[in-house]
This record gives C-alpha cells, sequence and structure tokens, in this order.
C-alpha cells in the first residue's frame, strides 16, 4: 500500500496542475509496485482479496520515469474530464501532426509541465508535455497509431 | 462440417451455410466511458453507421463497414470493445450485481471481465484470473483502457482456485475447442480435431466443480463455452449435477435461444440440461455458444 505521504504528493499533483479534486481519490486505494502505483477501489473485499497472490489490481495510475513521477494515459483518461486547467483542445489534424513525433506551437499561458490532450466534447486523449511555446506528444505511438485517424 | 451435430443442432443446413458466411463485426459501447446514443453519433459523423444487435440491449452494436474495431480513436479512448454478440449475452446472462464480489475464472482476454465491470458500474470486485501471466498483459491492457477500477488479476489454475473465500457471482468461461468461432470462410479454412481438445472435458469439469465449491449459498455461476460438443456442454453440467446439490437456473435472456440437449447418439443427459441455453450461428449471426446458469440447491 502506499504511504500517506506517497497518496498526498501523487494526488496533491494532480490537484495542483490539473485541479483535479483530491476528494475524488477518497474511495480509492493506492498500491506502490517497484515503478508504478496501482488505483483500485476500496471496497471491503479487497480485504478478502488480499490473502491471494496477486499479480496485478486495479489501473496503473503513475510510473516512474527516471527521477520524475508521471500520470499514465489511463489515469487520466478516467479522471481528466475534472480536470480545470492545463487542458489543451486539439482537433484530428493537430493530434496527427503530435502522432508524427512533431510539435504544436502554442501559447498556454501556463508554466512548464504536463497537460491533458482534449478532442472536442471533452474527449481525454491522455497527457503532452509544454515547454518553450510548444506541445509534444507524451501518447503512446505503440497504442494509438496514426492508422486509427483515417476514420 | 460438424456433421456428427446433425441430430442436434435445429435446420441443420441452414447452421452450416451460417458457417460459410464471414462474421459480422460486433462491437459493445462502454458505459463506463461513453453514452451508446453519443458513440453512435460520433461514428455517424465518420461515415460509420453502427446497427443495434438486439433492440433489448443498447450497448451491443453490428458495425457493417468496420472491419477492425481495433483501429479506430474510440477503440484507444476505451469507448467500445471488439465482442462477439453471443460473449456479451454471457456477462448479461450471469448479471453480478452492483458491489458484489464476483470470480471471473478465465479471464483473459478480459471482454467478459470489463462487461461485467461496466454492468456493476465499477462497483465491488471482480477477481480476474488466468493462469498464464503472458496472458495478463493482454487482459490488464483491455481493463485498464476500458476504465476498469474494480478489478484484481490472480494467476491461479482454474481448478485449483484456493477455497478461502465465497463468491456472489462467477463466471466460468472456460478453455474449449471453439467450435463455435469456426467459419470456413475460404477453401483453406477447415475444422481439426487436437489431442489438447479430446482432454478439454476433464479440465472442464474439475474447473465446474472448484467453481461451484466457490460459490456462496445464495450465488450463481455461469458455465459457459464456445462449443457445439456436448461432450465440453452437457455432460459437464451433468457431471456436475451428479457430484453437487447443483441445480440449473433458468435463462431469461430476452433473446431467443436452443434449449439444452438431452440426447445425443447413444448418451443421455440430465433432463435439467433443457434449462441450458444453445445459440447457434444461423439464429443469432455470431458465434455460437452454450450456456448454463447455475445455482444450489436448498
Amino acid at each position: 500500500m502506499a504511504s500517506e505521504d506517497e497518496r498526498r504528493c501523487l494526488f496533491g499533483y494532480l490537484k495542483e496542475r490539473f485541479g483535479i479534486p483530491e476528494d475524488i481519490f477518497k474511495e480509492y486505494l493506492l498500491f506502490r509496485r517497484k515503478k508504478s502505483w496501482q488505483l483500485i477501489k476500496n471496497v471491503n473485499q479487497v480485504t478478502y482479496a488480499s490473502i491471494l497472490k496477486v499479480s496485478k489490481v486495479g489501473v496503473r495510475a503513475f510510473q516512474k520515469v527516471g527521477a520524475y513521477v508521471r500520470p499514465t494515459t489511463r489515469i487520466i483518461q478516467i479522471f481528466g474530464h475534472k480536470a480545470t486547467k492545463a487542458k489543451f483542445e486539439i482537433d484530428e489534424e493537430q493530434l496527427a501532426i503530435l502522432l508524427s513525433g512533431e510539435k504544436l506551437s502554442v501559447d498556454l499561458g501556463i508554466d512548464k509541465g504536463y497537460v491533458i490532450l482534449t478532442l472536442k466534447d471533452n474527449r481525454i486523449l491522455g497527457l503532452g508535455f509544454f515547454v518553450n511555446g510548444s506541445v509534444s506528444s507524451q501518447l503512446s505511438h505503440k497504442e494509438l497509431r496514426q492508422a486509427m485517424l483515417i476514420y | 462440417m460438424f456433421e456428427k451435430y446433425r441430430q442436434v443442432v435445429p435446420e441443420f443446413l441452414q447452421f452450416q451455410k451460417s458457417l460459410c458466411q464471414p462474421l459480422p463485426t460486433h462491437l459493445r459501447v462502454n458505459r463506463l466511458k461513453i453514452d451508446p446514443g453519443h458513440l453512435v453519433s460520433l461514428m455517424e459523423e465518420k461515415g460509420l453507421s453502427f446497427r443495434r444487435s438486439s433492440d433489448k440491449n443498447k450497448t451491443m452494436y453490428i458495425a457493417p463497414g468496420l472491419d477492425s474495431p481495433g483501429n479506430v480513436l474510440e477503440y484507444f479512448l476505451g469507448y467500445l470493445h471488439p465482442q462477439a454478440f453471443t460473449s456479451c449475452l454471457a456477462s448479461i446472462v450471469l448479471s453480478p450485481k452492483k458491489s458484489s464480489f464476483v470470480l471471473d475464472m478465465c479471464a483473459s482476454p478480459g471482454g467478459k471481465t470489463s462487461h461485467m465491470a461496466q454492468l456493476m458500474d465499477n462497483t465491488g470486485l471482480i477477481i480476474a484470473n488466468d493462469l498464464y501471466p503472458s496472458r495478463h498483459s493482454s487482459l490488464g491492457h483491455t481493463l485498464e483502457r476500458l476504465g476498469v477500477l474494480n478489478t484484481v488479476i490472480t494467476a491461479y489454475q482454474a481448478q485449483e482456485f484456493p477455497l478461502k473465500q465465497h463468491f456472489d457471482f462467477i463466471l466460468a468461461d472456460v478453455p474449449c475447442s471453439g467450435e463455435g468461432k469456426f467459419r470456413k470462410i475460404s477453401e483453406n479454412s477447415e475444422y481439426k480435431e487436437t489431442k489438447a481438445r479430446l482432454a478439454l472435458p476433464d479440465l472442464q469439469k474439475k474447473i465446474i466443480l472448484r467453481g461451484f465449491d466457490l460459490l456462496r449459498e445464495d450465488g450463481v455461476m455461469l458455465y459457459s463455452t464456445c462449443t457445439y460438443n456436448p461432450g465440453e456442454n452437457e455432460s459437464v453440467v451433468g457431471f456436475l449435477l451428479e457430484n453437487r446439490e447443483a441445480k440449473l437456473l433458468p435463462i431469461n435472456v430476452g433473446f431467443d435461444y436452443d434449449p439444452g440437449i438431452t440426447e445425443w447418439g447413444d448418451k443421455k443427459y440430465d433432463k435439467r440440461l433443457e434449462r441450458a441455453a444453445r445459440f447457434y450461428p444461423h439464429r443469432c449471426d455470431s458465434v455460437g455458444f452454450f450456456m448454463a446458469r447455475i445455482g444450489k440447491r436448498g
């Protein structure tokens, strides 16, 4: 299980950077693995499950990248609609540019760091990274391929 | 094809004919992430029309013209999951209630697990078990993509899952010969019997007994396969009825199906097996399936 400090730090980051309220994570447990943190609903039955040999719990929510920790695409897709800031809406042409490895020049008026990439209607794609007036993709090129934009 | 089932499959010629047609693309809309109507309109904007698989369910669709649903943006977003209509019916027949404790004994690749999570609205807890750690990656990927937050993955042999606790709902979608998936779409496609398939009924019998022993007194278990073979279906459920205080519960899925059989060649099965359900491709234009809904007597 992740420590209270870790919870405060990780959920605090989501609050500070994206405005995602920390309260919504009260009903979740956070488990620490070597290089990642897993999130699962906190229900009575988890106690029963704890006597099993478990290989994976819930959704991978955060992962270590070098010295840093970043939220995963999937956790952003689940909770990103609660974000109030550091969101960047793009269209499918801009998404194609990002997937080709190029950056998008934009003035977001925020500090450097992660941004939540969305399509219209608040469809949450995942994360981009904003620095020096441009945004690059942090989306998995293995999972989100340019071929997916044909339709 | 499947000549040995001529006596038990109704409208056998139509059945055989249906096996020469390609399987249509069926998919399930993931209500955990999107309203079905919204997804349908998004796809219409892209020139793709989805048609409901049945009037009785708002999440199951046929997608003509979409050969690879795994190749659309909405797949990445977790809005849809390619899944056979009959495979979806398994979770619907079991219908795990919100906040319940569920065991999926053979969970990979996770279509039914994620569907149950959807029916439970991400409440309660599902133990998604699969023996092979190599399959956990795709299982975990499916669950994460679809936003499932109430699942734990374990790696026990299904037939030896620890008897440490009991479950409200159990899905035993067991390894099977997969006859129901077979379609003769080219001259070369041919269904072949293998030695490994001959060993399946023994394994299936062990799994169904263990599943039953893991069930709460008022719990419900679903035994399912995607094969027509009575040796993997009625024979296995009959074995449970002989060895445990089990009963077959009615299946009110709201879709037409054929009853389980009680006779095949020189074999006779328990009459109660008429309560099981057989789904044939010529009747539902999907993968052939068998389901038995099981409870405890007394």
